[in-house]
């Protein structure tokens, strides 16, 4: 009934993780009973819960990640402790613990507090600086963020029921696998990863789909800020390197569960290819995470200094080539595994190469910096402190950059100070100074300026404090993730290193401290004009918190610096073009969907990982048949009228003016309140949004390439394990050609019959559509009935996936095509089903649009795949 | 959605509409499926050992047909062309090929390299575990 679960599982024997575990359920209950009895359900519910609101979105990603660090930092704090104490002796850790903390440490600070922290910002601020009122798919939005929240649920979790990984934060087989690690910790990493990573490949999508097809009129790719352009970037790089971890991972759960053999010792498995791909995605992540702090810093050291940003086209460059070369650089976190000097000695160059558009970057903040009028607020001394801080982690960087080097410092503490260096000194500071600099725009009054001064000069020394020892300890040859040691010289560093972390403690405090406080004083730091900073892009131009549908009019652009142009017009610049008034604007309708689903994805999370099958389909049901209620929706938009648009618009203007009567004659203030006038478009240039069709295809089509993205993680683990097959049957005993030409000759007629569908569609001809449609079923059902009678025939000659690796990843890359199949006859089902009850409303076509671009990709793939696994296997 | 807007950007997967769309759109899936059809039996053809095609360059053969089918399949059926509508759309395939073709060819580079300097996996393994 309940699998492994018993009630044992709940480590009372153990006093540490049982007092915080008792800790974190009095706070959360304590949280949950003043909401219930202050009332605050429903409104919580209406606003927050089931808010598609891509500015609410954010602040619920920034709260997520900011819970998050706390949890995370009394991880740094327990091993830093440790670390001071354990000198001959074995500390207050015991090792198994030991293990399990520096384990979450790297999960959460990476996934749980990074990723949202990041992509809680891109979610506030994008829609605004393009000049939109929302992202391309705000319901997909919500289900990202409850996605993300669900991973944090069970890794939280892990805590009170059960144990986390013991293996270090990225899971390297063979110590992952069942054999070492036969508990619940690996899974409960596993299954938090591939939940939130869903979650994280969505918001990637959604935010490439948003930056390419969604900007204001007359915003043209070299009109957008800069942090608009890292975020493409970063999220490019979510598109492609999400997929490669969910591969991985994917191919260690089928390990796991149910006797693979991709990275096991025996049967040929490989675990080194486990390290190959994790870091296939794991150094694209980290540019994920520091490309939008770069971003931030863009916007922050333009708009402190008074001065447009230097060289915005080398910094766009910069971006893009970051953007590339981020994905050839994996191999420098495993120069010591053995691949030899070409193969080092390339990536060692790649590597030192990609600090270029660094560098590039950093001379680009100084000059925008040099002869401006610099105003030191809190954002500010963030982006000072981090040039300085990430200088020197991008330095050691280039150190560890060269192979021989790294095979002295692999694995030793100076590789830890080095990315704690970037990581800290870069991705904090940024998400810092993000949160300081646009937290006025979200809640419309300021963050208190001296505690957080106080808090950014204890959160930088304490850095250095903590982690400048530990550069030295490195040296001193101390490895990494240490329980105990017995160097007497080691000592004094870890004590030094240990005072670093309470002084980021107390910089924390202050943290905490200043949103009391401030929340508490807001009304004397309201911000009224909306522009607090003296802004240059347009999420300033709107009110502070800006209003559901951020701009009643979209702004028309005429250059970079969009709303610095309003408020410092050029001479020859005219005032702006005749009134044309308010248009009716849709607004999409709040939704359960994310919170639903995430509901089922907890269980069916939880039910996988202490293996309650029962539970698992359940969820897996549910949260298909949340998605079909969600389709269904007739009503997705509420309309807002051009008259009830003006009267909500009116208060803002009329503030505006106001407050520029108060003000001398000819402040911007005059200009913003002429500009916030209905007038009309000016169509120079991008036109705006592209249409719905345009939007919802596009992000289709995206999310396609993430696929083929997928499938190339599968597809190299079986070109790699191809030749495995430990002493079992190879591929030319194995396959039947015949078979697999009728499989194609069956998929490409479906696909045939498909496009047919499409066609009739297109002509509105019911009949036609749904006699197509039923063609392309049943022949994709064909083909799937001839697949599975291959895998049974091969499975009854003892050829199954258990059997070798070359045949795990052949029954892995074969099968998910196959999985695929499945869903787009599911999904088939589905849209005739809509087409029946609905005909050919517009966003049913584009649905079909979506499922035929789905069903054509498929052969794609299959011609990959009956070319190099049957075709290429099986030549004489 | 203004005309212009049409005129910039095109969805992916969309063919032109208006008059004379249906027998364009018929003609342009019955070429695609001819092609795709031809090349799928040459490849097999090609594979079931003929004389025809010098034996060490059978695989480039294949490889050589593979990637043209995946280009007629992407003409002929998802649409996509190289009109400047289509900029958009090519741009991106051409990030997802890119990736792609850095993960597989990486990833086999690096662990051809590997094998051949650190032996099989399953030999050093079980080495270190003799002791």
């Amino acid at each position: 009934m309940f699998g492994k679960l018993t009630w044992s599982a709940i480590p009372l024997d153990q006093p540490i993780p049982m007092a915080a575990s008792v800790a974190m359920i009095l706070a959360i209950s304590g949280l949950l009973t003043w909401v219930t009895v202050k009332g605050h359900w429903l409104y919580l519910w209406r606003e927050w819960i089931t808010s598609v609101d891509h500015k609410r979105i954010g602040v619920m990603y920034c709260l997520l990640a900011l819970v998050m660090l706390l949890r995370g930092f009394s991880d740094a704090i327990l091993m830093r402790s440790q670390q001071a104490l354990a000198y001959h002796s074995p500390g207050y850790l015991p090792p198994a613990h030991y293990d399990q903390i520096f384990s979450a440490h790297g999960t959460i600070m990476i996934f749980f507090v990074a990723m949202p922290f990041m992509i809680g910002l891109m979610n506030f601020v994008l829609p605004l600086q393009l000049g939109v009122r929302d992202v391309a798919f705000p319901t997909f939005n919500s289900v990202s963020f409850w996605l993300t929240a669900s991973g944090v649920l069970l890794v939280n979790l892990s805590l009170v029921i059960g144990e986390f990984a013991k293996t270090g934060w990225l899971l390297y087989p063979p110590l992952s696998e069942l054999a070492y690690s036969p508990g619940v910790g690996v899974d409960y990493d596993l299954w938090a990863l591939q939940i939130s990573g869903v979650g994280t490949l969505l918001t990637g999508i959604n935010f490439v789909t948003t930056i390419l097809k969604m900007r204001a009129p007359g915003m043209s790719y070299l009109r957008m800020p800069m942090f608009c352009w890292t975020a493409l970037a970063s999220s490019l790089l979510i598109v492609a390197a999400f997929p490669i971890l969910t591969a991985t991972l994917a191919m260690l759960l089928l390990d796991r569960y149910l006797g693979f053999h991709f990275f096991t010792v025996g049967h040929g498995g490989n675990p080194m290819m486990f390290v190959n791909l994790i870091w296939a995605w794991g150094h694209p992540e980290v540019y994920i995470l520091i490309l939008p702090a770069f971003g931030v810093f863009s916007e922050v050291i333009s708009t402190f200094s008074g001065k447009p940003l230097f060289g915005y086209r080398s910094m766009v460059i910069a971006t893009l080539a970051i953007c590339i070369l981020s994905f050839m650089v994996w191999l420098h976190h495993f120069f010591t595994m053995g691949a030899g000097a070409d193969v080092n000695g390339f990536f060692g160059v790649m590597t030192m190469i990609i600090a270029v558009p660094t560098g590039v970057k950093i001379f680009n903040w100084l000059f925008t910096m040099w002869g401006g009028r610099l105003r030191f607020d809190t954002p500010m001394l963030w982006a000072i402190g981090f040039m300085i801080t990430f200088l020197i982690g991008g330095m050691t960087g280039v150190l560890l950059a060269v192979p021989p080097a790294d095979f002295v410092l692999h694995n030793s503490l100076f590789l830890v100070a080095h990315f704690h260096n970037v990581v800290i000194g870069g991705v904090l500071f940024g998400a810092f100074a993000g949160y300081a600099y646009w937290f006025p725009k979200a809640f419309g009054f300021r963050l208190h300026e001296g505690l957080g001064k106080a808090a950014f000069w204890f959160w930088l020394i304490g850095f250095y404090v903590a982690f400048m020892p530990l550069y030295v300890l490195g040296l001193e040859g101390m490895t990494r993730r240490m329980q105990h040691y017995d160097v007497p010289a080691w000592r004094p560093w870890l004590l030094v290193a240990a005072g670093g972390a309470v002084l980021i403690l107390i910089g924390i405090g202050f943290q905490i401290v200043q949103l009391v406080v401030s929340i508490r004083r807001r009304d004397s730091l309201r911000d009224l004009t909306g522009d607090p900073w003296d802004g240059r892009s347009l999420e300033w131009s709107t009110a502070s918190p800006p209003p559901t549908y951020n701009f009643a009019i979209l702004p028309r652009v005429e250059g970079l610096d969009a709303f610095w142009r309003v408020k410092h017009p050029l001479p020859e610049q005219g005032a702006p073009v005749a009134t044309a008034g308010y248009a009716a604007i849709e607004i999409p309708r709040n939704s359960p969907t994310g919170f639903v689903t995430a509901f089922f994805a907890v269980a069916l999370g939880f039910a996988l990982i202490w293996h309650i099958w029962w539970l698992a389909i359940t969820g897996l049901v549910g949260a298909f048949a949340t998605f079909v209620v969600f389709a269904w929706r007739d009503r997705t938009e509420d309309e807002v009228s051009a008259t009830a648009l003006a009267r909500l618009d009116a208060p803002r203007r009329a503030a505006i003016e106001a407050l520029a009567k108060e003000r001398q004659k000819g402040s911007w203030l005059t200009r913003l309140g002429e500009w916030l006038r209905p007038s009309k478009r000016l169509n120079d240039g991008h036109p705006g949004p592209a249409s719905k069709r345009i939007t919802v295809a596009y992000g289709f089509w995206i999310f396609l390439l993430s696929d083929f993205i997928l499938f190339s993680g599968f597809y190299a683990a079986y070109a790699v394990l191809s030749r495995s097959t430990a002493g079992g049957p190879g591929a030319a005993r194995l396959f039947d050609l015949k078979t697999v030409a009728i499989e194609t000759a069956l998929l490409l007629m479906s696909s045939f019959a498909c496009g047919m569908a499409t066609l009739a569609s297109d002509a509105r001809n019911l009949l036609w559509t749904q006699a197509s449609y039923v063609v392309t079923g049943l022949l994709g059902l064909s083909f799937l009935g001839l697949e599975f009678s291959e895998f049974a025939r091969m499975l009854a000659m003892g050829a199954g996936p258990d059997r070798s690796a070359f045949l795990s990843a052949f029954f892995a890359l074969v099968g998910l095509h196959g999985l695929h199949v499945s869903i787009g006859l599911l999904w088939l089902g589905t849209v005739m089903a809509q087409v029946w009850a609905k005909g050919f409303r517009p966003d049913i076509q584009r649905r079909g649009l979506c499922f035929a671009l789905f069903w054509h990709a498929l052969d794609i793939i299959w011609v990959g795949i009956f070319t190099n696994v049957y075709l290429l296997g099986t030549i004489p | 959605m203004s005309d212009r807007d049409q005129a910039m950007d095109a969805a992916p997967g969309d063919q032109g509409a208006g008059p004379g769309a249906f027998a364009k759109g018929l003609r342009n899936y019955l070429i695609g499926m001819a092609l795709a059809a031809g090349l799928t039996a040459a490849a097999f053809w090609v594979a079931s050992g003929t004389n025809l095609v010098y034996a060490p360059g059978v695989p480039m053969a294949l490889a050589a047909l593979a990637v043209a089918q995946m280009g007629v399949h992407l003409v002929f059926f998802l649409h996509i062309t190289t009109g400047p509508d289509n900029t958009n759309n090519v741009l991106a395939l051409a990030f997802g090929v890119l990736v792609v073709g850095i993960v597989i060819s990486g990833s086999l580079w690096i662990m051809y390299h590997l094998n051949a300097n650190m032996g099989s996996m399953a030999g050093m393994m079980s080495l270190q575990t003799q002791r």
